[in-house]
Order: structure tokens, then C-alpha cells, then sequence
């Protein structure tokens, strides 16, 4: 029994890892543009998919670099040419457009690779599991793990320390005195929309590694990541990565004790959360004027 | 005289409502230019219009001999153009030196390490977080982060409100420095006599147009308009 908990606990930080990365991606969109990005498991998809493409050419540690980046790539190119047209009217509008984004790149991507799950490899030194005792934490569960804990806090590093990080922080609160400050909120809205779509380019490689490849393999992912954003609160980063962490979790343990329960319990933990605190875990009155 | 910033019959709506109606006016180039009226009067459209924050539907706008009208306010902050908002609009959850490190810095005097040397209690406060600043230690920021524009234009929205009356004379006494230093301003205020006496022109404006155009001594020497304007309307004023 405490095997099993160990077991799902683990499962549930994993998953959890996921949300967060995912869930962060889209924070930061949500934050500086108003823009709720149903896309952005159409681009965890994109970026799995290039990894695969890229893969024979690349190998798999190459894949890992040029596949978020190419998806980054994508990203900046739909802000400038769509989304960018949308901002500052009804956020209704930006989600019917990037809703309506989901369904052509899931298309697309059946129409280009086939509607069929694909294998997506990994290196050998990756698959093995560390230990028989506890066979469920293979090398690659660890890997992704650490990837997702070196990225998210490579880009805390960015969003303190460095110029275009402070700026960021300060247009979540107030962009219009962030460009009355002489700051192209432009170019900062499009590099920031591209560094969210890089986190999701890369969750889908690394999610590519775990489950395969599948053009709908974005759609598990977006609505937890979403709940993680309620339970952590709206406009706090740190907020949204311990929200990821928690659903996780919780789904995990609930899988021991009443696994068909697993998925609703994000819900119910949504709810709880909500009715405790209305801006959620770390959300602050008045983060996103 | 050459203007820094030249606006011509501006009308700007916020939705629906009609706030201004072909206001003109003019800031000129070294000089400390008043814009007076109670509240609502549409001074803090005014500035927000010729900012591009608040587009006008009609007029012009020319900053520095540039026509700068459909332009977004980022590129009218960067011909040099510092402002300080209405409510000062600090970063609360940012500390003092990362608010600082927000602005464009355009080249030339002002930098950080200058801005500190104006204003030795934030240099002092460096690591304290916007919101748990004074109001008059907000102002300060405000106005430190607007000068690391390197503006050549400062145009500044009611900076003495909500402060103390020693606090409100050093923001008038910087006013004054920044004229000194050749920085034409452009200023928002409350604080009438203040206002006039360090400007060099003045303007007031009443539901939205501008109902007084002339040299500031001119108006603080009329004691019965000084009186009115706190509670001026379009009547008293007369046509334009």
C-alpha cells in the first residue's frame, strides 16, 4: 500500500511537472496580453511533432533544443499576424480566435502525419528504470522532471533579474504606463507570447518521450493546466507552478484510494480552493488591471 | 518660440461620452506650461490624448515638429517625452530599483545613479517594494522614472495630489529645476497658485475646452479668476 501511494505520488508530481510547464506558458500569455491561448495544446502538439521530424537528422538530445524553439518561432509569427490584431477588445475575441487555432493545428497535424499514434524514441540510458524496487521512476520520468524544474526556474531567473523580466512583471500590473514609459509593449507582448509557446513546444517533447505521439495529445493537458492557474491564482507565476504541482498530486493520490475520481478531483480541488479564496493560493487583489 | 508639443482641436470620447471638444493648445520649448480647471475639466484626457494613450478621433498632435497622431504611446514616449501619471501609477509588487528599470533610457543625463542623486530617499528605499512607499516617496519615483526617459518634455498629471504641503513644494521646487535645466514641462494641477507661479503660461479648461489662454502672471494677477477656478465653469469664463 505505501508502495502504492509512493508510486502515485511520484506519478502525480510528474504529471503535476507537466501542468505546471504548461500552465506557466500560459500564465504569462493570460498576464501581459488578456489572452486566454486555447492554442496552446495545439502547440505542445506542434513542438512534439517537429521533435519527431527533427529526430533522424538531430538525434533525440538535438530535437530537445530545435523543436521549442521552431515551435517558439511559430508562436511569434501567429501573434504578429493574428492574435496581435485582437488585443484590447473583448477577450472574447482571442478565444474564439486561438479556439479556432486548436482545431486547424490538430488538423494539420493529422493531415501531415496521419491520424495514428507515432512511436517517439528515446535514448536507452533514458529508459531504464534507476531502480526494481522502484521500478515506476525510470531515468526518463527523472529527466523530465529536471528539465521542467531547470526551465521554470531558468525563467524566474529572466523575469527577475534581467530588464526585459522586470518589464514583463511590471506591464501584468499596468502595460499602458509600461509604454507611456517609452517601452515597445509590442515587441515585449511578442517576445513574451513566444517564450509561453517555447514552454509548451518543449512539454511536448518531452511529453512525445513518456506517451507518444498523437495529434489530440495537447487536449489532456490544457484543461488541468488551466485548473492550475485558478488554484494558484491568477497573475502569480509562482502561484500557477505550485497550483500544477497540487492538482497533480491530488489526482495521484486520489487514484489509490478512488481512481475513477482522479480526474474530477482537479474540479473539486478548483471549487475548494475558490470558495476559500476567491483569487486563488497566491493571487493579489487587483493583479490584473 | 517653438513649441515641444503642439495640440490642434482635439476631440476624444471615452466610448460613447464626448469629453473633449476641439481643445488647442501649445507647450513651449523651455518653458512651464500650466493646464488648470477643476475636476472633470478634461485635463487628464488632454494629456492622455496627446499621449496616445487616449487617442483623439479628431485633431493633431505634434510633438517636437513630429506628427504624432495614430501613434501609439510608446513611440510618442520615445521622441523624449517623460510623463507622470495621474495617481503617480507605480509598480506596487516591483522594488524601487526594478520600477527604475522599466523605462526606455534614452541617452543622456539621467540615470539611475542620477535619479538617486535627485532623490537620496529612494536610493535609500532601493529594495523597498512600490506599494510600500509613501505617497510622496511615489511621486518621487514616479517623477525619477520619467526622467530616465531623458525626456525633453515632461508633462506631469496632478503630481502634488494627496501630499503634504512640504512634499508638494519640493515637487514644485523640481518643476522649477527641470525648467532650470531646460526641460520644457507640461503640468497638470490642482494646486492653482503653486501652479502659476512657476509656470510661464497657462491654460484652463471647463467641460472639455479651453476657456483661458495666456501668460501665467497675467492670470495669478486677476485675484477673482484665482478665486473661480476651483469652482469654474464655462459661464463665469465667457466664450473663448
Amino acid at each position: 500500500m505505501l508502495q502504492l501511494i509512493f508510486f502515485n505520488v511520484t506519478n502525480g508530481l510528474i504529471i503535476g511537472a507537466f501542468y505546471a510547464l504548461m500552465a506557466i506558458g500560459l500564465s504569462l500569455i493570460l498576464n501581459l496580453s488578456g489572452v486566454i491561448n486555447f492554442a496552446h495544446g495545439g502547440f505542445l502538439v506542434i513542438g512534439g511533432y517537429l521533435a519527431y521530424a527533427l529526430t533522424p537528422r538531430l538525434g533525440f538530445w538535438g530535437a530537445l533544443i530545435v523543436a521549442p524553439f521552431l515551435t517558439a518561432l511559430i508562436g511569434f509569427a501567429v501573434e504578429r499576424l493574428l492574435i496581435r490584431r485582437l488585443y484590447g477588445r473583448d477577450p472574447l475575441y482571442s478565444l474564439l480566435l486561438t479556439f479556432g487555432l486548436a482545431f486547424i493545428i490538430e488538423d494539420g497535424t493529422r493531415q501531415i502525419w496521419g491520424a495514428n499514434g507515432l512511436p517517439f524514441s528515446v535514448p536507452a540510458a533514458l529508459t531504464s528504470p534507476l531502480s526494481y524496487q522502484f521500478f515506476f521512476i525510470t531515468g526518463y520520468r527523472m529527466f523530465m522532471v529536471a528539465m521542467v524544474a531547470v526551465v521554470v526556474a531558468l525563467l524566474f531567473v529572466l523575469l527577475r533579474y534581467t530588464r526585459i523580466g522586470v518589464r514583463i512583471r511590471a506591464g501584468t500590473l499596468d502595460l499602458e504606463t509600461v509604454a507611456a514609459l517609452g517601452v515597445n509593449v509590442r515587441a515585449l507582448r511578442s517576445l513574451n507570447f513566444a517564450v509561453g509557446i517555447f514552454l509548451a513546444g518543449l512539454a511536448g517533447v518531452l511529453a512525445a518521450g513518456q506517451i507518444g505521439l498523437e495529434p489530440t495529445m495537447g487536449d489532456a493537458l490544457l484543461m488541468p493546466s488551466f485548473i492550475a492557474i485558478i488554484v494558484g491564482g491568477v497573475g502569480s507565476l509562482t502561484g500557477t507552478l505550485l497550483g500544477g504541482l497540487l492538482i497533480g498530486v491530488a489526482s495521484g493520490l486520489t487514484a489509490v484510494i478512488f481512481p475513477s475520481a482522479s480526474e474530477a478531483v482537479i474540479y473539486v480541488m478548483m471549487a475548494i480552493v475558490l470558495l476559500v479564496r476567491p483569487r486563488g493560493l497566491l493571487g493579489e487583489e487587483g493583479m490584473l488591471t | 518660440m517653438s513649441a515641444a508639443l503642439a495640440a490642434e482641436g482635439l476631440d476624444t470620447y471615452y466610448g460613447k461620452s464626448h469629453i473633449l471638444h476641439g481643445v488647442s493648445l501649445k507647450a513651449a520649448e523651455g518653458e512651464v506650461t500650466a493646464l488648470l480647471g477643476r475636476n472633470g475639466a478634461g485635463k487628464t484626457t488632454t494629456l492622455r490624448s496627446v499621449m496616445g494613450l487616449t487617442p483623439p478621433r479628431q485633431g493633431r498632435v505634434t510633438v517636437f515638429g513630429q506628427d504624432t497622431m495614430h501613434w501609439p504611446a510608446f513611440r510618442v514616449a520615445a521622441l523624449g517625452v517623460g510623463y507622470v501619471p495621474e495617481g503617480r501609477r507605480i509598480f506596487p509588487n516591483l522594488s524601487v530599483d526594478e520600477n527604475l528599470a522599466v523605462p526606455l533610457e534614452r541617452p543622456g543625463p539621467w540615470t539611475k545613479a542620477s535619479v538617486y542623486r535627485l532623490f537620496p530617499r529612494l536610493a535609500e528605499r532601493k529594495l523597498s517594494r512600490g506599494r510600500q512607499l509613501s505617497g510622496g516617496e511615489q511621486e518621487m519615483l514616479s517623477i525619477a522614472r520619467a526622467l530616465l526617459v531623458n525626456p525633453k518634455l515632461l508633462i506631469l498629471d496632478e503630481p502634488s495630489q494627496g501630499l503634504a504641503p512640504l512634499i508638494t513644494r519640493e515637487v514644485f521646487r523640481i518643476v522649477a529645476q527641470m525648467r532650470a535645466e531646460g526641460i520644457s514641462v507640461l503640468l497638470v494641477e490642482q494646486n492653482v497658485r503653486m501652479s502659476l507661479a512657476v509656470a510661464d503660461h497657462a491654460y484652463v479648461l471647463d467641460d472639455g475646452h479651453v476657456v483661458y489662454s495666456g501668460p501665467a502672471r497675467e492670470l495669478a494677477a486677476d485675484e477673482a479668476r484665482v478665486q473661480s477656478l476651483t469652482g469654474a465653469s464655462a459661464e463665469e469664463w465667457g466664450p473663448q
